[in-house]
């Protein structure tokens, strides 16, 4: 039995290959973008609202809620970042239920590539929102001795978002494999109920770890806005 | 190797991509949707407040005038109460008018209609008792009433009082004028002559200047009348027939004062 799905050749061709994860991730890629192109071509600002554009309404509204509940600043800047974290591993862990579907987020390499965004998205949106130098200034606090402790912070949560997604998403596959072989009959369907769950959990929580980590690091700029103004 | 950094890169460039896509598709239509809407439903939420503001002017303004046409309302109410009252009275005494010139008029055609029976009843009476007497004297002692009355007649003109005679010598001897004897009954040509006689007797000194003509007269009744122009000699039953009348009248009245007490309460119960 395959773990691992980034082992899963499809394609390969000199160095260039397409393996399960990256083909699952395109299927999902697809089905997002060509299902929000189908609803939204047709959208109506008055009158009735199709049920369809309604469920992204309320998809893209909660999100918004969500984001300015954690950063209490203006949605807008994060949402396409955000949201779409949010979006596409909720999809790729919904699909699980499907059968012969590998959630891409149950590789390791997805999980790791999405966490490294999220790496490089906090300081673009920090030095974005507060200059370079205040953002850098961040890592001196409260002293200097502090530096390598938030340097490590930063790698290691980082490293915890993407194994965190990974290790769920992977147990929940390997769960209801080993569950199939002790009881083949009902009790796999549970689990995979609870699969859906936790993935959407795990979605919400990989989404939400990214907003905070982003306005933690364009907050510090507020609080210093803040002092100026006081 | 767990970690696959082909696989990494690849899963880098396609999350960038999705961002991107979605961005395109979904967050853009649907953020401007809400957008789009959002300022409808706010600008509709104005309209609204200033159609209600309007409207709340509106129903302001037709209070008032509501208020006003009620204030006129009540002075043209006012006004034709007064009409009316002034019409009323106007009427009332117009009505009032009318039934005193009813009462008026009806009252003088009964004293007309009452002179009229009462002047044909005292001829009547007048005739009836001339006839009667007449014939009584003429059955009963065989005498002529108009002989009688003749008699006395030319027995007063012969003696007539000394004015009377001066009085009726000067409407005599009047020029153009003729003596006219009116009598009830024919007027004979010996009595004619009689009379003449009698005339140039009692006034020797005038001539036979008159002229004497005769006619007859039914409403003397019973009477002669001498008419020389400006003097009339006469005598009738009228002053008997006055008693008679005023007997008759007061007879009359004393009947209907009776009639209307005993009548008074048939009335009166009739009308309850």
């Amino acid at each position: 039995m395959t773990i691992n799905p980034d082992e899963i050749v499809l394609f390969q061709w000199g160095w260039f290959k397409i393996n399960a994860t990256i083909a699952f991730t395109w299927l999902v890629i697809f089905l997002l973008t060509f299902g929000s192109w189908l609803i939204t071509r047709k959208l109506s600002s008055s009158g009735e609202l199709s049920r369809w554009q309604n469920l992204l309404e309320v998809l893209v509204n909660g999100i918004k809620l969500q984001i300015r509940e954690v950063s209490r600043q203006d949605p807008g800047p994060y949402l396409p970042f955000v949201g779409t974290l949010f979006i596409f591993i909720a999809m790729s862990n919904v699909l699980a239920i499907v059968p012969g579907y590998v959630p891409p987020t149950s590789s390791l390499s997805t999980t790791a590539a999405l966490a490294i965004c999220v790496f490089i998205a906090v300081p673009v949106f920090g030095i974005a929102s507060q200059g370079i130098l205040n953002y850098l200034r961040q890592y001196l606090q409260p002293t200097f001795f502090m530096l390598p402790f938030n340097l490590i912070g930063e790698l290691s949560r980082t490293l915890a978002l993407a194994v965190r997604l990974y290790g769920n998403m992977m147990s929940g596959t390997i769960i209801v494999a080993i569950l199939l072989t002790i009881t083949p009959l009902l009790f796999p369907v549970v689990m995979q109920a609870l699969g859906l769950l936790t993935g959407l959990i795990q979605a919400y929580i990989f989404a939400i770890l990214a907003m905070v980590y982003i306005s933690s690091a364009s907050k510090a700029h507020e609080e210093i806005v803040k002092k100026g103004e006081e | 190797m767990i970690i696959d950094w082909y696989t990494i890169i690849f899963q880098i460039i396609n999350f960038m991509i999705l961002v991107f896509l979605l961005r395109r598709f979904l967050y853009g239509p649907v953020i401007r949707a809400m957008d789009d809407r959002e300022e409808k439903i706010v600008q509709r939420e104005k309209d609204a407040a200033a159609k209600k503001k309007r409207a709340e002017d509106e129903a302001q303004r037709y209070q008032l005038q509501k208020a006003e046409l009620e204030d006129q309302e009540e002075q043209i109410l006012e006004k034709a109460r007064a009409a009316a009252e002034n019409e009323k009275r106007e009427l009332l005494e117009q009505a009032r008018q009318e039934v005193d010139e009813t009462r008026r008029r009806w009252q003088e055609s009964f004293d007309r209609e009452r002179e009229t029976f009462i002047s044909e009843l005292r001829r009547r009476i007048g005739l009836q008792a001339c006839s009667v007497a007449r014939g009584c004297l003429q059955d009963l002692a065989d005498i002529h009433l108009e002989k009688l009355i003749w008699g006395v007649f030319i027995n007063k003109l012969e003696n007539l009082p000394g004015e009377d005679r001066l009085e009726l010598k000067k409407a005599l001897t009047a020029e153009g004028e003729t003596t006219t004897l009116k009598s009830a009954f024919e007027t004979k040509s010996e009595q004619l002559n009689e009379l003449e006689k009698a005339l140039e007797k009692l006034l020797p000194d005038a001539g036979k200047k008159f002229k004497l003509t005769a006619a007859t007269a039914a409403d003397l009744i019973c009477g002669l009348e001498l008419d020389a122009g400006g003097y009339r000699l006469a005598w009738s039953m009228d002053s008997y027939l006055e008693d008679v009348e005023e007997q008759v009248l007061k007879e009359l009245e004393q009947n209907s004062l009776s009639g209307l007490k005993t009548d008074a309460p048939g009335e009166v119960s009739g009308n309850g």
